[in-house]
This record gives structure tokens, C-alpha cells and sequence, in this order.
């Protein structure tokens, strides 16, 4: 809920006797004149504190520019020790924790709004309910950072999504006070069941309390959840995060952006509700005159009345059986704490819903102002809240990837776009902004994205839906059923494929040539650079009379040439390349994975070996006469790819057996992403660990011919 | 959002956020050549008097579907005509109030959830001062809080009392009955 910006002399005075509150400013649209206020309304602002060393705030900065004494939170290792703190101290740790998560990740990168929105919430929560024993479970986890300083990580939050550090996300195999693992969102209620039925067959008496956000509300899964634990009855607190942002980055590029949904006028509807008041305290004065055995009668008048008047939205949590509690504002740990001490000691309460008010990257000056509210940051000065972006000569995949889908529907107004809740990380909404009519937010309905581009299609029109790979597995069954059983011409734009780096193993897009490639109508391609994704989005728009899907991965382009106008010709569907004719060895790379084909033959290079490079462009259909040819020429082949086992090298495999080309002698090596999860970590320590680095391929090529040193001396060479 | 702005905004009880424009003006107005700051209380009550009758759209010269690059547009070039360091010296006084005006337009209609705000005041009749609005929402919000607090109060007594008779013999739930079955279990040992 967004707090007025107040600038009025009439309003430093409240604002002063209650230094926690802090109004965002809207400093760049006020005139002029008025700026005389800002500096000096901070200084005020921040200052009061019962004792403690503070650093002072530099005129014209907003925020403190070296690390703050955090005197309480130094003796927090573990929330047991924050049990015998008193409300007002929990007030400063929650302070000194919002400028612990401010520094760390200003020095790690990570996501910044969604942590600071709950330091409040995480405090009352561990001080309220004893973890590990009562499970707390944080839905899709980005927001957990002040809950993993007080569970005991605070001295590793400097290795927050580096190698072998700290997990992005809760992580089990991480600390015991994790106890669901989660990454894609709206999973927690179901988990959290799970976690209170377990405890109910087991007899035991432990709290489970799960926290989800509006966002993540908008998921069907909630809902099942939802009316499953209204159904069964068991004890559990489900918490609202309801910090009106549903779709990242939260803002277009022209500025924030209403919620998506009609889910959100309904919860903006719960927190506004006044006449509702008014009539229940009439009511409860009439049933307590009534008295004794009328009571019951009058409790059930009380309960209707409240179905009734009240907004709909705690209606459809009641009818769904979670009581609802709410709205309760996020910010005040009083308040917080009360409420949760009386659920917790209110025996057999069933499935309860708090509904709780917060706004995301509040306590840092230059979030709450920001249109995206600092969700995802790389490492930031935290006095003036710049961020240091590294800058390259050439722009993400998926800047690539929303430019050629423009130049596209330019030509052909038929093209829609969309996306479920993540208008930001596919690109869409630079297409949101030159198309408004045709792009469609869905919220974080991933299932209902592919069945919508369904109908879409079904009226000729032409969907493109850009879901990131990892988030493509929730919405499988739409896509076989819905789409590929149909034949309908949906496109699927699938970003982040392969190893993702920081986001670890929830996010990476490892299975999807796999789980595309079997399906019968889909056409499945992958291109090797940014000017193959622009061809390859043009093709995709040609084809007309059957699904089709192309993947790219994270990161940056390499640097070619981009076709004119920013449009692609469409490709020759079945048809791969040779960017390098060679002899005696084969490198047959699909997707990004043609670029370190490229690599390792230069390392060959230097060797004597001169091997072919090819790109297969295609993984269905497969270019047939390419690889008879590649099998026929040479005397080793070796696919790769960025993907699982069961994807493009396994239909070559396939291939090659049914035309009898492994009767013959070229020896096929597949190179996959191993069979175990990557850890999150930098993207070249990750390859190093899935054996996809250039070097790794010349060594494989060095081994199948027998030549064991020269394999050793490239693996050795590397570091 | 279908919320009590429409109620208590009504004529009577607007005039206890609103400030009364009438003791200021009796005061004499004198005119400045140089720059008028914004906190005077005359330059104010004049803004405040002059908006009630204009709409927002009406001054940025859009209609009332104006999308955001129309606001954009409008507002940056009446920007440029009336700001204060670019106008006649004879006109600043006026200019620098149009400006005040047209800023608090943009300001307004640039946001969309501000925008919705408005449109529905405007529906109901009301020009609100944006200034006044401002106040008014702060002491909304403060009172907001205070009603939530009252609502969540009732909210728990009514889940204490519910959850004393909840797993009564009747309530054949999943749940009721595990928690039945554990108090026996517990009493036993």
C-alpha cells in the first residue's frame, strides 16, 4: 500500500514522533522550491534512536554510506536469542536488520525490495513461534535474506549467490531453519499442509506458518491449496504478503504499473472497507444486551453479517475455510507480535489467513522510489543507491529476443505477445510499450498463458509466449494437451535455457529440449547467436500451421552483425550449417553450445587437429543429410548441448541407430549437462562443474582418439 | 477501489481537511515582481480557489482518455510556457501559479492508481485540491490503521471464541478429528 508522499509542515511534526515510519518521496516530481525540504526532512527523520553509535547521514545523500553499528543484532545468532527481547528492542533489530540486508547486499548483489518489505514480519515471526520446531516456509524464497541473518548465516551473507556460498532461496540442505525448498512461487500453502497433516498424523504440536505473496496468489496452485486446507481442517497460519506488486519488475518502462488481476482490487477492497465497521460494533452492542442462550443465535447473525458486508475478499478466503484476519499493517512489529501471539496460543483454531499490509523496499529511500522497487539489484552504493552495472558492447538475449518480436509484429498485426507476471525478465515490456493492445500479463499463471495462446490461436491470431524455461515445466500438460495434440501455432519463447548462474538449480532451464523435443507436432530449434534469434523468431512467426519453440539463455549476445531492421528472414525448417569445414572430427553443437564447439576447435587448433563445427539449428526435425553427412566424413562426432539427457543428442542417437550409421566406424560421443542439479554459482564455475567448457570438449575429443596426454595437457591448461 | 474517499469527502465535512480560503483572503494581496515561494499562504488559497473550478484534464488541455504520452506532451510544453524563470516579469506571479497547477496535473494523471483516484472524485463532482487531497490522505491512512487495528481486535476475540466449541462431537473434519484423537492420547499418558 503506497503512503502518500507528504511534504506539508503540518505533517514533520507526526512524522518526527515516529522515527520507524518513513514517507517515500516523490522528490523528482515536486517543483523546485520544495526541495529545500528534502535533505534536511531525512536527517530528522532517521535519526532517534535509544542508544547506540549511529553513523550521521552526509547533506544530499539519503542513506548511510558506511555500515551502521548493529549492536542488538550482533547478539542475535540464532532466534532463540531473541526471545527475551522487549518490543521496543525488537523496533531496533529490526532496524539494524533492514541495514544489514541495505549492506549486504550492496556488496553481493541480490534481490533487495522483496527482503525489506518483511523485516518486520521475519522478526515477529521468530520471535513469536520457535524454529526449526514450528516451521515458518517463505514462498518462493527471495525474501528470506533477514530471515537467514537471524537463523545463524549471517557471517556467510557476503557469499549470498556465489559459488559454494549462500542459496538466493530457502534451501533444506542449507540450515535445518529452511525447512521447504522453494524458487518458483506459490508453493508454500500446499508444502505447509503437507508439513501440518504430518504433524497431525504424528501427534505432534509443532506451528506451521507459510508466507506468500499477492503475487504468488495469483497462481492456481494457491488456490488449491487453499481449498484443500479449508477441507481438511488442520492447524495452519497462512501469511498475506500483500504488498499490491504482482508482476515484476512491478513497473513498466514508463512507469509503475497497477496490479494484474482482479484478485488485487479485491484485497485493495479488505483494506479499505469502513461502513463494514460501523454496523458489526452495533451489532455486537445488541448481542451483548441479548445475552446468554441468544448469544450462539446472535454469534451466527455476527457471522453472516460479516460474509456479507465485508469486502469479498476475506469472503472467498473464508468460503474457501481459512479464517481471515486482516488487514494488518506489516510495519508494526506491535502489532505484528500481538496478533501472532494470539493465534499461536488459540488452540484448534484450523487453517488461518493473515492478511498483511507491507510495501516492498521500505526502509531504503531510493526503493521505495524506484518504479521496480530495487526487486533484483547487482552490487549499489547504498549512500546514493547507484547501482554498478557492468557495461558490454552487446545487450541481453532477451533484449534481442523483445526487439526482433517488435520488427515482427510491425509487419504482421496479427502477432500477440505473453507472458505471465515476469514483463521484465522476458523483455515484453519494451513490446508493451510500442504495442499496449497485444501484450498480455497473466500473472504468475503460467498454466493458464499457454492454454490462453491456445484460444489466441484458435482465432488465427499469432501468441508468442515468452516463459522462461524452468517456468515452462509448470505448464506441460497445457502445452502437450492444449497446444501440440491440437496442432494449434502457439510459439514458445523460452529464455534462461541452460545454466543460469546466481538463481541456481530453481531456475535452470535444463530439461526443456527434452520435454519439447517428444513431442510430435512441435518444431524445436535454438540459436547459436543473436542474429540466429532474430532469424529464428522470424521463422517461428512463419510457421503458421503447427507449435513451435526456440530457447536462449541468459546472458549477453557475442557480437555479429544483426540483420537490418532488426528482422529476420526465416530459416529453412530441418536445415543446420557448417560454420567450420574440417576433417577427421565433428563437433555438432545446438544452440549457444555452437560458440564453445567454436572455442574448443580452436584449442584443437593448436594441436593439429582442424575439426568440423556445425549447427544443427534444429532439434525436430532433425537435419538428416547433415548429420548422414558429418557420421559418413568423419571418424569421431561428439553433439552438444546445454540441456539434460533425452534431448537433442538422444534424437541424434535415435537418428543415427534407425539409419544404420552406427554400424558403421565413426565413433559418437554425446556431451550433456550431467545427471545432478548445478549448484548456483558464476556461470564459468558452473559449466567447469557440468563439463561443457570449451576445454572439456577438446579433451573428450582428445580421449575418443585415443591421445590420453594431449587430453590431460588441455584439462591441466585451463584454470 | 470502492472506498469511503466518496463519503467523507462531501461538501460539509471536506472543509475540516480543507483549508479555509476565506480569513487569507481578506489579507491584502500584494503583487511581487520576484518569485513566489510555494508555501504562502496566499498564492495557496488562490491556487486552492482557482482549482475548484478547472479539471485536470481541462488545463492540460487533453480529454478525459488522454494516455500518458498525450499528459507527457501536454505537460511539457505548458511546462515551458509558464515556468516562472521563462515568463514576462509582469506575468510571473500568474505563471508561476499555472505552473503549480499544471505540475499537480501531470503529478496526478501521470499515476495511474492517482489517476483512477481522480476520475472517480471527478465522476462524483469534486475538483479536490491535490494539496488537499494529499493531507487528507495522510490522516486517512492514519486512520485507516487505526480501523484495521479495531477490525483485527474483533477479528480475534471471534476466532478465540469460535475455536472453543470447534471440535465439539459434531465437527467431523479431517483435522477435528486428528486433534480429538491426540487430546486422548495425551490425556492417557
Amino acid at each position: 500500500m503506497a503512503l502518500c508522499a507528504c511534504s506539508f509542515p503540518a505533517i514533520i511534526s507526526c512524522a518526527a514522533s515516529e522515527p520507524q515510519k518513513s514517507t517515500p518521496f516523490a522528490s523528482h516530481l515536486l517543483c523546485g522550491s520544495d526541495l529545500g525540504f528534502h535533505p534536511l526532512f531525512k536527517l530528522n527523520q532517521v535519526k532517534k534512536r535509544p542508544g547506540g553509535v549511529y553513523a550521521s547521514l552526509s547533506g544530499g545523500a539519503e542513506y548511510y554510506a558506511q555500515r551502521p553499528a548493529t549492536p542488538l543484532l550482533d547478539t542475535i545468532n540464532y532466534p532463540i536469542h531473541m526471545k527475551n527481547l522487549s518490543v521496543k528492542e525488537l523496533k531496533q533489530l529490526a532496524d539494524e536488520l533492514r541495514s544489514d540486508v541495505i549492506f549486504n547486499v550492496s556488496k553481493t548483489g541480490g534481490h533487495l525490495g522483496s527482503s525489506l518489505g518483511v523485516v518486520e514480519l521475519t522478526v515477529a515471526l521468530h520471535y513469536v513461534f520457535n524454529a526449526p520446531r514450528d516451521k515458518i516456509l517463505w514462498d518462493v524464497g527471495h525474501q528470506s535474506y533477514p530471515h537467514k541473518i537471524l537463523t545463524g548465516r549471517r557471517d556467510k551473507m557476503h557469499t549470498m549467490r556465489q559459488t559454494n556460498g549462500l542459496a538466493g532461496f530457502t534451501k533444506r540442505s542449507e540450515s535445518e531453519y529452511d525447512c521447504f525448498g522453494t524458487g518458483h512461487s506459490s508453493t508454500t500453502i500446499s508444502a505447509g499442509l503437507g508439513m501440518a497433516v504430518g504433524r497431525d498424523l504424528k501427534g505432534e504440536r509443532n506451528h506451521v506458518v507459510a508466507v506468500i505473496g499477492d503475487g504468488a496468489m495469483t497462481a492456481g496452485q494457491a488456490y488449491e491449496a487453499m481449498n484443500n486446507a479449508g477441507y481438511l481442517d488442520s492447524d495452519m497460519i497462512v501469511i498475506l504478503n500483500d504488498n499490491k506488486q504482482v508482476s515484476l519488475p512491478t513497473a513498466t518502462l514508463d512507469g509503475p504499473i497497477p496490479p494484474v488481476g482482479a484478485l488485487s482490487s479485491a484485497l485493495s477492497r479488505l483494506q479499505s472497507n469502513r461502513p463494514l465497521r460501523e454496523l458489526r460494533e452495533v451489532a455486537k452492542g445488541v448481542t451483548k444486551q441479548i445475552g446468554g442462550p441468544m448469544h450462539e443465535l446472535a454469534a451466527k447473525v455476527d457471522e453472516y453479517a460479516r460474509g456479507m458486508i465485508s469486502g469479498s475478499g476475506s469472503t472467498l478466503f473464508e468460503e474457501l475455510g481459512l479464517y481471515y484476519i486482516g488487514p494488518v499493517d506489516g510495519h508494526n512489529i506491535d502489532d505484528l507480535v500481538s496478533i501472532l501471539k494470539e493465534v499461536k496460543t488459540t488452540k484448534t483454531t484450523g487453517p488461518v489467513l493473515i492478511h498483511v499490509v507491507t510495501e516492498k523496499g521500505r526502509g531504503y529511500p531510493y526503493a521505495e522510489r524506484a518504479d521496480d522497487k530495487y526487486h533484483g539489484v547487482v552490487k549499489f552504493d547504498p549512500a546514493t543507491g547507484k547501482q554498478f552495472k557492468g557495461s558490454s558492447v552487446t545487450q541481453s538475449y532477451t533484449t534481442y529476443f523483445a526487439e526482433a518480436l517488435i520488427a515482427e509484429a510491425e509487419a504482421d498485426k496479427n502477432i500477440v505477445a505473453i507472458h505471465a507476471a515476469m514483463g521484465g525478465g522476458t523483455g515484453l515490456n519494451l513490446f508493451l510499450r510500442r504495442f499496449p493492445q497485444r501484450c498480455f500479463d497473466v500473472g504468475i499463471a503460467e498454466q493458464h498463458a499457454v492454454t490462453f495462446a491456445a484460444g489466441l490461436a484458435c482465432e488465427g491470431l499469432k501468441p508468442f509466449c515468452a516463459i522462461y524455461s524452468s517456468f515452462m515445466q509448470r505448464a506441460y500438460d497445457q502445452v502437450v494437451h492444449d497446444v501440440d495434440l491440437q496442432k494449434l501455432p502457439v510459439r514458445f519463447a523460452m529464455d534462461r535455457a541452460g545454466l543460469v548462474g546466481a538463481d541456481g538449480p530453481t531456475h535452470c532451464g535444463a530439461f526443456d529440449v527434452t520435454f519439447m523435443a517428444c513431442l510430435p507436432n512441435m518444431v524445436v530449434m535454438a540459436p547459436s547467436d543473436e542474429a540466429e534469434l532474430f532469424h529464428m523468431v522470424a521463422t517461428a512467426a512463419a510457421i503458421d500451421d503447427r507449435p513451435s519453440c526456440f530457447r536462449y539463455p541468459r546472458g549477453n549476445g557475442i557480437g555479429v552483425q544483426l540483420p537490418t531492421g532488426n528482422k529476420g528472414v526465416p530459416l529453412e525448417i530441418g536445415k543446420g550449417r557448417v560454420p567450420i569445414e574440417g576433417e577427421r572430427v565433428a563437433l555438432l553443437g545446438y544452440g549457444t553450445a555452437v560458440q564453445s564447439c567454436l572455442a574448443a576447435a580452436s584449442l584443437l587448433a593448436s594441436h593439429g587437429l582442424k575439426p568440423t563445427v556445425a549447427d544443427a539449428r534444429f532439434c525436430k526435425p532433425l537435419d538428416h543429410s547433415l548429420i548422414r553427412g558429418l557420421a559418413k566424413a568423419h571418424e569421431v562426432l561428439i553433439t552438444v548441448e546445454e540441456g539434460s539427457i533425452g534431448g537433442f543428442g538422444s534424437h541424434v542417437a535415435q537418428f543415427l541407430a534407425l539409419d544404420a550409421l552406427l554400424d558403421g566406424k565413426v565413433k559418437w560421443r554425446p556431451l550433456v549437462l550431467p545427471d545432478q542439479y548445478i549448484d548456483h554459482g558464476s556461470p564459468a564455475d558452473q559449466f567447469a562443474q557440468a563439463g561443457l567448457t570449451p576445454s572439456h570438449i577438446a579433451a573428450t575429443v582428445f580421449n575418443v582418439l585415443g591421445q590420453k596426454r594431449e587430453a590431460l595437457q588441455i584439462m591441466s591448461a585451463r584454470n | 477501489m470502492r472506498c469511503g474517499y466518496g463519503l467523507a469527502a462531501l461538501p460539509g465535512t471536506d472543509a475540516r481537511f480543507f483549508s479555509p480560503e476565506t480569513p487569507f483572503l481578506r489579507l491584502p494581496r500584494t503583487v511581487h515582481p520576484t518569485r513566489i515561494k510555494f508555501g504562502s499562504f496566499k498564492i495557496r488559497a488562490k491556487i486552492d480557489e482557482a482549482r475548484k473550478e478547472v479539471s485536470f484534464y481541462e488545463l492540460l488541455g487533453i480529454s478525459e482518455t488522454g494516455t500518458l504520452l498525450e499528459i507527457k506532451l501536454a505537460y511539457k510544453q505548458l511546462a515551458r510556457k509558464y515556468h516562472p524563470d521563462v515568463s514576462p516579469l509582469d506575468r510571473v506571479e500568474e505563471n508561476t501559479e499555472r505552473f503549480i497547477r499544471v505540475q499537480e496535473a501531470y503529478e496526478t494523471l501521470s499515476d495511474p492508481r492517482r489517476r483512477a483516484l481522480y476520475d472517480k472524485d471527478l465522476a462524483l463532482g469534486l475538483h479536490l485540491a491535490f494539496s488537499a487531497r494529499r493531507r487528507y490522505q495522510h490522516d486517512e491512512d492514519l486512520e485507516d490503521r487505526n480501523e484495521w487495528r479495531n477490525r483485527w481486535q474483533s477479528q480475534l476475540s471471534e476466532l478465540k471464541r469460535k475455536s472453543m466449541n470447534r471440535d465439539a462431537g459434531g465437527n467431523m473434519s479431517w483435522g477435528a478429528r486428528m486433534r480429538r484423537q491426540r487430546e486422548e492420547l495425551s490425556k492417557e499418558l
